[in-house]
């Protein structure tokens, strides 16, 4: 299904989208991050600082409460996540990528409850890069592009006074059904336009990855190249890449407790991050990752060998974030094209 | 039955042991479906994550036989939180409990041949279901034999458990330390076994303990012409999820809690050393 909608309309499209929650990027404090919209949405964003992967993956969740009066056995009430659907708008391509990368983690070998009563009722609408929104993008080094539509359910292009909507899914259909006379069937000249965006977009210059596919092979050569140690010396173990990151999935599991007589609290699931020394440390006090060229290795080659090895794809998706929001500069394009040369 | 594999199941715990005690304090817990029913089914080798509401979970090997139904044994060293939480356990206290998690050691590959069980510290228990399980199907294997080390005499956990197996295989207990009145070993447990030259011919050698005691028993087993085929030893990392989902007890590409914890050392050597 292709459509065209007046740029003006899309609050329109989104106020007829009275089964959904919906999301678009906002800017607040010179800060893009996405937010339920109210009143008018607007899709002139870079790209927002923090993926829309929390919406399947929150920050934080309870898993079930606790109760116990002493000598009484503990009560557990499970705290499933609420059937609400959720519609995000202008999600980017890298962000939509990171989408079917999450759902790999966590449909495979066993379905995760909580993540996936979240994931089937979000609906990812996204919004093709006519160029790269950042400096620091490399999403053609990683098997996407500007106008991918790997993980989207809808792919809009910005045509200059319209948007070409185009369905990938049987959700995006129902998105675009909903929007009833809104979207109207697209012309030759709106075929012609979006091809011509799309071709400039793929066409624009991007940072690059060097060996993408011999990425894999060549990382697990180095795995004792004393590079990492090198690369990592200016870690400060702060782990904004990965929390900014749309395909890191780690976390954790910990009991808060509210009252202690009687016991009254909740186990939670929060992100977790590998950067963090702790992350790995066994309560003997051993660390198999005990520095930070150790960890800075485990990310890469998480994104870049391991990934690839349990699912054919690479993990990173190009988006570049944690290059752009690293404090002290660690870059990892920079790092995978280094340890990679490393190899004759 | 819930199919939320982070909700865990109640179990009662329904005796509680000191097997050492002092500094490095291990108890055995067996524990019990709080409802009276069956907890899981598991194999030898297989981990649970044991929750103490209010404290958190931790990833305990199953010391049990899988042939005992009504129990699952689990001998703990207090070291850390949840650890700690469960020294300050009392009999009929109800704790979390879910799995079982992880692979398991082949023995239904082993079955016609020898056995040589390579413990340390509290490295047995993670064997254990497979020692007891061997004795239990006796006629089944040649050779069984044991051998087991402590820092110090007080530092031997089943004891009693040992001294009784010695009825039907060979169980070499050493210490450190030469002590008064101790008739075994002395000496680290590489040298203890070297000490009793195990026949590489048609054996199996399974070895747990910490990582130091793992590396030198595998080198003398080499020595002794054990191949790397032939050598199981099971591994531990830290673990959150038991699902290969919270990213962390990776060794490479593969999660310990899912690939492992048991490997034999022609797959773990070629793996990197991140355990």
């Amino acid at each position: 299904m292709e459509k065209i909608l007046e740029k003006k309309r899309i609050d329109d499209w989104i106020a007829a989208l009275s089964q959904w929650e919906v999301h678009a990027p906002a800017l607040e404090d010179g800060i893009w991050t996405y937010q339920p919209v109210k009143g008018a949405a607007r899709l002139d964003h870079p790209n927002t600082r923090q993926s829309p992967k929390g919406l399947a993956f929150p920050q934080r969740e309870i898993f079930f409460t606790f109760e116990q009066i002493k000598g009484e056995p503990p009560k557990l009430t499970q705290v499933l996540p609420q059937e609400t659907r959720h519609a995000v708008f202008g999600v980017r391509p890298c962000d939509g990528r990171g989408v079917p990368r999450m759902d790999k983690v966590f449909t495979d070998h066993v379905d995760d409850t909580y993540y996936n009563t979240r994931r089937k009722n979000v609906a990812y609408v996204g919004l093709a890069c006519n160029k790269p929104p950042s400096a620091t993008c490399f999403c053609l080094s990683v098997g996407g592009s500007p106008v991918s539509t790997e993980g989207l359910d809808v792919q809009l292009t910005d045509l200059g006074d319209r948007y070409f909507v185009k369905a990938i899914t049987e959700v995006g259909k129902e998105l675009m059904t909903t929007a009833g006379s809104l979207l109207t069937d697209p012309g030759a000249d709106d075929q012609k336009d979006v091809k011509q965006v799309h071709a400039a977009a793929v066409a624009y210059p991007q940072r690059k990855i060097n060996d993408p596919d011999g990425a894999p092979e060549k990382l697990k050569a180095n795995f004792n190249s004393p590079l990492w140690e090198e690369m990592a010396r200016s870690c400060i173990g702060c782990g904004i890449c990965t929390f900014l990151c749309p395909t890191c999935h780690c976390f954790d599991i910990n009991d808060e407790v509210q009252s202690k007589a009687p016991l009254k609290g909740q186990r939670v699931r929060t992100w977790d991050n590998c950067q963090f020394p702790d992350f790995t440390m066994h309560s003997s006090g051993h660390n198999p990752r005990e520095n930070t060229g150790a960890r800075l290795r485990q990310r890469v080659n998480h994104k870049f060998q391991y990934f690839h090895e349990n699912f054919g794809m690479h993990q990173c998706t190009g988006c570049g974030r944690c290059v752009s929001e690293c404090p002290v500069g660690i870059d990892i394009v920079a790092v995978v094209n280094k340890v990679t040369e490393n190899v004759g | 039955m819930s199919d939320n594999i982070y909700l865990p199941k109640l179990g009662r715990v329904a005796f509680i042991k000191d097997e050492v005690v002092g500094e490095r304090a291990i108890k055995t817990f067996r524990v019990e479906a709080a409802d009276g029913g069956d907890l899981f089914e598991h194999e030898c080798g297989q981990c649970a994550m044991l929750s103490i509401f209010g404290r958190g979970e931790s990833m305990i090997s199953i010391a049990s036989s899988p042939l005992i139904k009504e129990y699952k044994q689990f001998s703990i060293m207090k070291v850390g939180r949840v650890s700690s939480a469960f020294h300050e356990l009392e009999v009929g206290d109800v704790i979390g409990i879910r799995g079982p998690y992880g692979n398991n050691f082949p023995i239904d590959d082993w079955r016609g041949k020898n056995l040589y069980f390579i413990g340390g510290g509290c490295g047995l228990a993670p064997i254990w279901p497979l020692i007891t399980t061997a004795v239990a199907q006796r006629a089944d294997f040649k050779d069984i034999t044991v051998f087991y080390g402590g820092r110090t005499s007080r530092d031997i956990m089943y004891r009693a458990e040992l001294e009784k197996l010695r009825e039907s295989i060979d169980v070499h207990l050493s210490i450190d330390k030469a002590e008064e009145g101790w008739e075994g070993y002395c000496g680290f447990v590489p040298a203890a076994v070297m000490d009793k030259d195990p026949v590489p011919a048609n054996s199996i050698a399974i070895t747990c303990g910490p990582p130091i005691m793992i590396k030198f028993v595998i080198q003398n087993l080499n020595k002794l012409g054990f191949a790397d085929e032939q050598i199981y030893t099971t591994i531990e990392n830290k673990m959150k999820c038991g699902l290969g989902k919270c990213g962390r007890c990776n060794v490479g590409k593969d999660y310990v809690c899912v690939k492992g914890p048991v490997y034999s050392w022609a797959v773990l050597k070629n793996l990197p050393e991140e355990y």
